[in-house]
């Protein structure tokens, strides 16, 4: 085992433990801080891929944004949920079996596949390509309308998302 | 067939798409001081946006002989891509002159939302790539969630929105995940580009059907076909009614356009398989859709089990695999959509004055206002496919599309439920000309009354004039073959 | 270097677990975090695949997933707290306003 596959090891347990955490902490709130930790250890694997643009925008976006606005909401609705109580659904049993088929299937689908069992190619100089990514997706035969959408996406969303959690005492 | 390289008439392709972004922003713009002054005005004049967009994009947006692929291969100029957008564009617009009849849901938000989430079904119709189909399907959603739950003092049309926005989500994750399988199969995200590449690299199928069937996992989540229904009866209840007659139209139909151009143009190898899955799809919707809404007490949860039984007959066209298949899809969806956007119009006339989403809140309508009666009749027989009205002509086609296709077993399930179907509508006529206590007669707005009467007269017309929308539909489905 | 069936076998179980607490919990707010694992677990295949077939267009993906989810959170967020208002809760369990 080379050291390269070590740390990949270690990162993937890691990752998958803190998953496992947020599934079943039963505090919300350390649910959304081993959320954090699980995003962590997916940037940890871009990083191993040598995707570093990647990290960036993982630990900036998921973290900093996301996983952010998530602890502001776990606090904005503290004492939301019975932390004593029964955390999990009634029919809980059903869910746990067909996640379990879901996951068997999709392992075996994996198992069948050849191309995924040989070693990656070597990059090439240079390796990651952060300039083509970038004047991709503003070139009109690349990515710009899904780039163009995307803009339109975030701003109706914020405006929604305002309108909703505004103040509508003040409003009528 | 290569992306033709960018040119700027290129733009002219995507007029309709622009003009709604700029009418979205300019609905948003006047929202900060034309509302207060004039009630109504930003809606009359989304609404008439919304057609001269239609007209433009007859006029300049119309594809040539030969599907094109454009920016780059995003977007594929077609005549699928061509009339849904004319479809969703009618059906947006009527939503909006609906709406109007109520001052609280015709904000600038409302109505930017609407049109932002028009957009992004316009963009399925024609997305021709994974990564413009993911963000196509996004943008029409994550609007529509927020529209569900628009009415934030009303408990219940959060809870939609909420609800609603949960089961999206988790479909989509799933639906990218497939996503992610079939892009690492092929190597490339160009829907018409993966099947020729999995014949290349040699994949087996199981790999690929797997795929395949994460994806039908968001895609029946979109049309709501049985097994993937859940979600319906909760959402339309709680959303506003508008909304949920949009959603139950439009927003299926974009999934539709979606359903057809994956199936059809990346897994033509599959074909034996997913015509299989698609026909298991309808038999369940057909069946559990018919059978539930006999329960029903609610007149939107009754609209939403009979929307579901007829996506499954939809999906017929679907799973007949066929061009004919394809065309009664298109124009069976074409008259549902006026069909069904009717039907929650009246819903909502009705439920506003009345105070209550019963079926028994609909007795004594044909006192009340025999026109509104009248029309609600109309569309409930259309709705179950009595000649001579739009709904009928639906029907012919898919079945027939499907005893071409030799699934003579889907046809006749499909024939069957439609009886139980008439029955509950045949309920509901039955309350409406029942006496009721309150007999003040319903005044319906100016708006409402347009919207009605181009549901009524696309009612008829399809019904009777079937040439020229069938020869469209056909046209749309070839472009597909 | 590690083979790409490593990464795309930690993809999936990430993406198990992610369905898992989608299924399992009564939490709203964790339904939430639990549909992030998930859209991650598809984000690292993506990048798998992009390292794999030396494609720009996969990583292309991940920045509108990204992008998505972003505006997603906002607005499922939102509503939350709009629910939280009137119901002072967040569990899926009692949000039973709609019957069915």
């Amino acid at each position: 085992m080379s050291a390269f596959q070590i740390v990949f090891l270690l990162i993937a347990l890691l990752t998958l433990f803190s998953a496992l955490m947020v599934v079943f902490a039963r505090k919300t709130i350390h649910s959304a801080f081993w959320l954090i930790l699980a995003l962590f250890g997916v940037a940890a694997t871009f990083a191993t891929l040598a995707a570093s643009f990647f990290v960036v925008i993982q630990v900036a976006v998921y973290i900093g944004a996301i996983a952010i606005l998530i602890i502001f909401t776990v606090m904005l609705t503290r004492r939301s949920m019975e932390e004593s109580g029964d955390q999990l659904l009634p029919g809980w049993g059903w869910a746990a079996l067909v996640v379990l088929i879901v996951f068997g299937g999709l392992v075996f689908m994996l198992l069948q596949w050849q191309g995924i069992f040989q070693p990656p190619q070597v990059l090439t100089a240079g390796g990651e390509n952060l300039e083509n990514l970038g004047m991709a997706l503003v070139m009109p035969d690349r990515y710009v309308i899904p780039f163009e959408v995307a803009s339109v996406l975030l701003v109706a969303a914020m405006i929604g998302a305002i309108y909703v959690a505004g103040d509508h005492k003040k409003r009528s | 067939m290569n992306p033709a390289p960018f040119e700027l008439s290129m733009l002219l392709a995507i007029l309709p798409e622009i003009l709604l972004v700029v009418l979205a922003a300019l609905v948003l713009l006047l929202n900060l001081g034309v509302r207060h002054r004039a009630e109504g005005v930003l809606g009359w004049l989304t609404a008439i946006g919304l057609a001269v967009i239609a007209v433009l994009s007859a006029v300049f947006a119309r594809p040539g002989d030969t599907p094109q692929l454009i920016f780059g291969g995003m977007l594929r100029l077609d005549w699928v891509s061509f009339s849904f957008r004319l479809l969703f564009l009618l059906g947006a617009a009527i939503t909006v002159l609906v709406s109007l009849e109520h001052a609280r849901t015709i904000t600038g938000e409302y109505l930017a939302l609407l049109l932002v989430s028009t957009l992004g079904m316009s963009l399925m119709a024609s997305s021709a790539n994974l990564i413009m189909l993911y963000l196509a399907i996004e943008t029409t959603s994550l609007p529509l969630y927020l529209l569900a739950g628009y009415y934030v003092e009303n408990q219940k049309s959060v809870e939609s929105g909420i609800k609603y926005m949960l089961y999206g989500a988790v479909t989509s994750a799933v639906m990218l995940y497939g996503f992610s399988l079939l892009f690492g199969l092929s190597g490339t995200a160009n829907l018409a580009m993966i099947p020729f590449r999995l014949t290349q690299t040699g994949v087996s199928p199981l790999l690929v059907g797997g795929a395949l069937f994460l994806t039908l996992v968001g895609f029946g989540f979109k049309v709501s076909a049985a097994p993937f229904h859940f979600w319906a009866p909760d959402v339309y209840e709680g959303a506003p009614t508008p909304i949920a007659g949009f959603l139950s139209t439009a927003s299926k139909a974009a999934g539709f356009a979606v359903l057809v151009r994956v199936l059809l143009v990346t897994f033509p190898q599959l074909a034996s398989f997913w015509t299989l899955v698609v026909a298991i799809l309808a038999a369940l919707s057909m069946i559990v859709g018919n059978l539930l809404a006999l329960t029903q007490r609610n007149i939107k949860r009754l609209l939403a089990y009979s929307s579901i039984a007829q996506a499954g007959y939809i999906l017929v066209g679907v799973a007949a695999d066929s061009p004919l298949g394809v065309a009664g899809m298109v124009y069976y969806l074409t008259s549902y959509l006026v069909t069904n956007l009717a039907a929650f119009a009246i819903v909502w006339l009705v439920a506003q004055q009345v105070g209550s989403e019963d079926l028994d809140a609909f007795s004594g309508l044909g006192k009340r206002n025999p026109a509104i009666a009248l029309a609600m009749l109309i569309s409930l027989l259309s709705l179950g496919g009595i000649p001579p009205l739009s709904g009928f002509i639906g029907k012919v086609l898919v079945f027939a599309a499907a005893v071409e296709a030799g699934q003579v077993a889907l046809a006749i399930i499909g024939v069957l439920t439609s009886v139980i179907g008439l029955y509950y509508y045949l309920t509901v006529m039955k309350i409406l000309y029942r006496p009721a206590v309150d007999e003040a007669p319903l005044k319906p707005s100016l708006s409402w009354r347009t919207a009605m009467l181009i549901c009524v007269v696309l009612m008829l017309a399809l019904g009777v004039i079937v040439a020229p929308w069938y020869g469209q539909s056909l046209a749309a489905a070839s472009a597909l073959f | 270097m590690v083979p790409a069936s490593y990464y795309l076998i930690l993809s999936v179980v990430l993406f198990v677990l992610g369905a898992l607490g989608v299924l399992l919990r009564r939490n709203a707010l964790v339904v939430f975090m639990s549909l992030e694992m998930m859209f991650n677990a598809s984000n690292l295949a993506f990048i798998t695949f992009a390292r794999m077939y030396n494609a720009l267009s996969a990583q292309v993906v991940v920045f509108f997933v990204m992008t998505v989810a972003a505006a997603e959170v906002a607005i499922g967020l939102a509503l939350m707290v709009e629910i939280f208002r009137s119901k002072r809760s967040v569990d899926i369990d009692q949000m039973n306003t709609l019957k069915g």
